[in-house]
């Protein structure tokens, strides 16, 4: 198990920087001069060629392309993005002050997911071809299909103004997590069920399950201790996908539902060219993406021990 | 005895009456305002946004304060003068006043908070330019101020009107955190910010009222401010409507019907004084570089119409290069290019663009510096507000021009600039001054990092708007604005378009909410709300 982790955390090392140069390049090819931006202000005032170039200099951004890179990676090396050009602190601060409330999404999203997921899956499953699977199908199409921002308004106008359950915006409390979670979750869920559907199918059709029913086990325990256990491997592979698309949702969820995170620093650096927080923004993402994916495949190991063998 | 049991009975309801009748004060108000106008920085001698200084204000007050009529009133000065020619200005300080955290409030911390703006390590992005390149700041005495330059500075009311005054020993003590502690003089302190969700502020008990803005001296009524910044415009459209908000302020235009002229809601909306949400013209190479083609675009464009389909009207005119509210509008730039579209198509004639191949559109015949047959068409970039774009776009389609309309974050906007890629470019400025002129129109600006972008350069032009930055008299400036718009749309550099009010709506229990002489600003002194 050890070589199989040590293995997998190597392969890390590559991807990422691999994702570094392309962000890197892609924020260095994209039009315009985030020293002219700074002086540009937002406002008036003009600012006269000396000065950019004086600024340019200062930024670093004179020195040829490799040179700003790898000095970008040193700095991300030991947790060292820069200053955001737009707020004028490290980069990592801000992440910090973010990372909390995204991840609280996520992981709350994820938990709707798996909690309307699965169920809906093995009810779908159970009952094959019946009526509660064409509800069930259809509404894990509806939900795979709506686009978060629509159904988020869709909460909002019923749950928080029309109901008045929940608030429409902010964060801070478990009520304004509910919401947006439930969003995400939504979505996600959609897949799951399928997924859990057609797993759980094959499962019930294997050998032992036959044998276990033939013995006189009941049909909850044989679905539930014996059928579930086996039709959620394949469903634990797909939570870090699953997780991958949360930190994306959380981009348009942070928005529709005013919620601070990460998902709305990365697109208000986007917007105002803010070099070293997009860059510390998508890295981080990406790394704490690939180390959900490198925790289910450890978690997957774990209950299916043909995996590390074969490494 | 009965009768005495009975008049105490109607005494009692009478008293309850009364009491019900007097209403009761909730001391929280929320204000939901766009995301977009959430500072990055809470110190306004950095940040460059007008919500920040207006959140600022929450917190310190200026030295002057600019009341609803436009005129001028006192605050922490209790009066002011300049020499003749602007370069030399006195202020008087009230001698009453302390900061938050019990420092003085005097002629020292006046000086320590302007040359902290203008220092280079402070990074002031608007502010530095706005007070201007000051020689000195003196501390004549206690309560005097004298600020001097070496050119006239005849703007620095309408920048000290917006500039914060800190307490020098609380930036000295926070440092680089001072943005997230604010301490001033004014009536809340800032309790809380969270940013990308909101900012609270608390009354600060010991507020003495130091602002002509105030009805009463003393601490504000109000317990605490919650400003809550709305990531999507259609709820920020909605909460005052379902109670989540006391004030939504700066609601997107689509809503504006739920609140206008209805009794369960107070609504006004107040225009911003500036140039409008102008398109500035490249005329540096075709087809914008024929005036004809330029004045074809403006006689082109029914703006009226463009209001009425996007805005049922809730928008406001701007004709020229100082929209129609500005105190130093030139009404003759209404007429000038009264929609004519018979018009439009006879100068295009006349400049080689015309519809030879019988496709709708024009094409280049015999046009200089471009092939034959090429069509007409114009690249139409906005930051925002693309829905006008697409509005003109139908509007000139008719007369054979294909406005190509792309709405780009800023950074491609200045990169188009810069690059002169572009022919018609957003660019807005707001500001009651008519200086802004000078900015957008002065041809030595036209510089990297510079917001003259024409390429248009007439020497009577410059000479109007230099007189922008050294004639003391608000007239006399009006009247060389007025000649400088004249040049300028007589030469078509524009096309004016739109200009958007700021739109608020509130629940009826709001009283005393004051609007200020500008759209973007109000004040929370006076305010209460009715519980």
């Amino acid at each position: 198990m050890t070589r199989y982790l040590v293995h997998r955390l190597l392969q890390l090392v590559p991807v990422l920087l691999l994702i570094s140069v392309i962000i890197f390049v892609m924020m260095h090819v994209l039009p315009g001069d985030p020293a002219q931006l700074i002086l540009s202000g937002a406002e008036g005032g003009a600012a006269g060629p000396e000065r950019l170039a004086e600024l340019r200099a200062e930024m670093g951004l004179d020195d040829p392309l490799p040179v700003q890179y790898f000095r970008f990676l040193s700095g991300a090396l030991v947790g060292d993005f820069g200053e955001s050009i737009r707020f004028r602190v490290p980069v990592s601060d801000l992440l910090m002050d973010r990372f909390a409330s995204t991840m609280t999404l996520a992981v709350a999203g994820l938990c709707w997911s798996m909690l309307i997921g699965v169920p809906l899956g093995m009810a779908a499953a159970v009952r094959q071809n019946g009526w509660i699977d064409a509800v069930a199908m259809t509404m894990s199409y509806l939900g795979a299909a709506m686009p978060v921002y629509w159904l988020g308004l869709l909460f909002i106008l019923f749950f928080s103004f029309d109901l008045g359950w929940f608030p429409p915006a902010g964060g801070g409390s478990i009520r304004h997590l509910v919401l947006p979670s439930l969003t995400l979750g939504l979505i996600s869920a959609g897949i799951v069920a399928r997924l859990v559907r057609s797993s759980m199918i094959e499962t019930l059709q294997e050998d032992y399950i036959r044998t276990g029913r033939a013995k006189g086990l009941g049909e909850a325990a044989l679905l539930w201790r014996h059928g579930l256990k086996n039709a959620l491997i394949p469903v634990v592979t797909m939570l870090g996908l699953q997780f991958g698309g949360m930190l994306a949702g959380a981009v348009v969820t942070e928005t529709v539902f005013s919620r601070p995170g990460i998902g709305r620093l990365v697109v208000d650096a986007i917007l105002s060219k803010d070099y070293p927080l997009v860059q510390g923004c998508v890295l981080f993402l990406a790394f704490i993406y690939l180390c959900v994916n490198l925790f289910v495949d450890v978690l997957y190991a774990w209950l299916d021990p043909r995996i590390r063998y074969e490494k | 005895m009965k009768h005495v049991r009975r008049a105490s009975l109607v005494s009692a309801i009478a008293l309850v009456a009364a009491g019900l009748a007097v209403p009761a004060f909730a001391a929280d108000l929320t204000i939901a305002m766009p995301a977009n106008q959430e500072p990055a920085s809470l110190d306004g001698h950095i940040d460059p946004y007008q919500s920040t200084w207006l959140l600022d204000s929450f917190v310190a007050d200026p030295l002057v304060v600019l009341h609803p009529d436009g005129k001028y009133g006192p605050a922490l000065a209790t009066e002011w003068s300049s020499n003749e020619d602007g370069t030399e200005w006195t202020f008087k300080l009230r001698d009453d006043v302390t900061f938050q955290d019990g420092t003085p409030f005097n002629a020292a911390a006046v000086k320590a908070n302007l040359e902290r703006i203008a220092a280079p390590e402070t990074a002031s992005k608007q502010l530095k330019s706005d007070i201007g390149p000051f020689t000195s700041v003196e501390a004549v005495d206690d309560t005097t101020v004298k600020i001097t330059y070496d050119t006239p500075w005849v703007t620095l009311l309408d920048a000290v009107r917006r500039t914060p005054l800190w307490s020098p020993a609380a930036i000295a003590e926070y440092g680089a955190d001072f943005d997230k502690k604010l301490v001033g003089t004014g009536p809340f302190t800032l309790q809380e910010w969270v940013p990308n969700d909101h900012i609270t502020f608390a009354k600060w008990a010991d507020y003495g009222g130091w602002n002509s803005i105030m009805e009463n001296p003393g601490p504000v009524a109000l317990d605490t401010v919650t400003v809550n910044f709305i990531g999507e415009p259609a709820v920020l459209g909605s909460l005052v409507e379902y109670g989540d908000a006391d004030i939504g302020f700066a609601i997107p235009a689509q809503y504006v019907e739920d609140y206008k002229d209805k009794d369960d809601f107070q609504f006004y909306s107040k225009g911003q004084s500036g140039t409008g949400l102008q398109m500035v013209m490249n005329t540096r190479k075709p087809p914008l570089s024929d005036i004809r083609v330029r004045k074809a675009l403006n006689f082109a464009a029914d703006q009226e119409a463009v209001n009425e389909l996007l805005y049922d009207g809730a928008y406001t005119p701007s004709d020229g290069p100082l929209n129609n509210s500005h105190v130093c509008f030139w009404d003759g730039a209404t007429a000038m290019y009264a929609t004519d579209t018979e018009k439009a198509k006879a100068l295009l004639d006349e400049a080689g663009w015309r519809d030879e191949d019988g496709d709708g559109m024009r094409e280049a015949h015999g046009v200089e510096g471009v092939e034959d047959g090429t069509p007409l068409s114009i690249k139409y970039n906005i930051l925002h507000h693309q829905e006008i774009g697409e509005a003109l776009q139908a509007q000139f389609r008719p007369i054979g021009i294909n406005l190509e309309v792309e709405q780009v974050p800023g950074p491609v906007q200045l990169d188009r600039v810069q690059n002169r890629t572009f022919d018609l470019m957003y660019e807005r400025q707001r500001s009651p001054d008519p200086l802004i002129l000078d900015q957008v129109w002065n041809s030595k600006w036209d510089e990297p990092g510079g917001w003259a972008w024409t390429g248009f350069k007439d020497a009577t032009l410059d000479g109007y708007l230099d007189k922008l930055r050294s004639l003391p008299s608000v007239e006399a400036r009006c009247e060389a604005a007025i000649e400088a718009q004249k040049i300028i749309m007589e030469n078509a550099l524009m096309l004016p378009t739109l200009s958007q009010p700021i739109f608020v709506a509130m629940r009826p229990e709001v009283k005393g909410f004051l609007p200020g002489a500008e759209g973007n600003w109000f004040f929370l002194q006076n305010t209460t709300v009715e519980d």
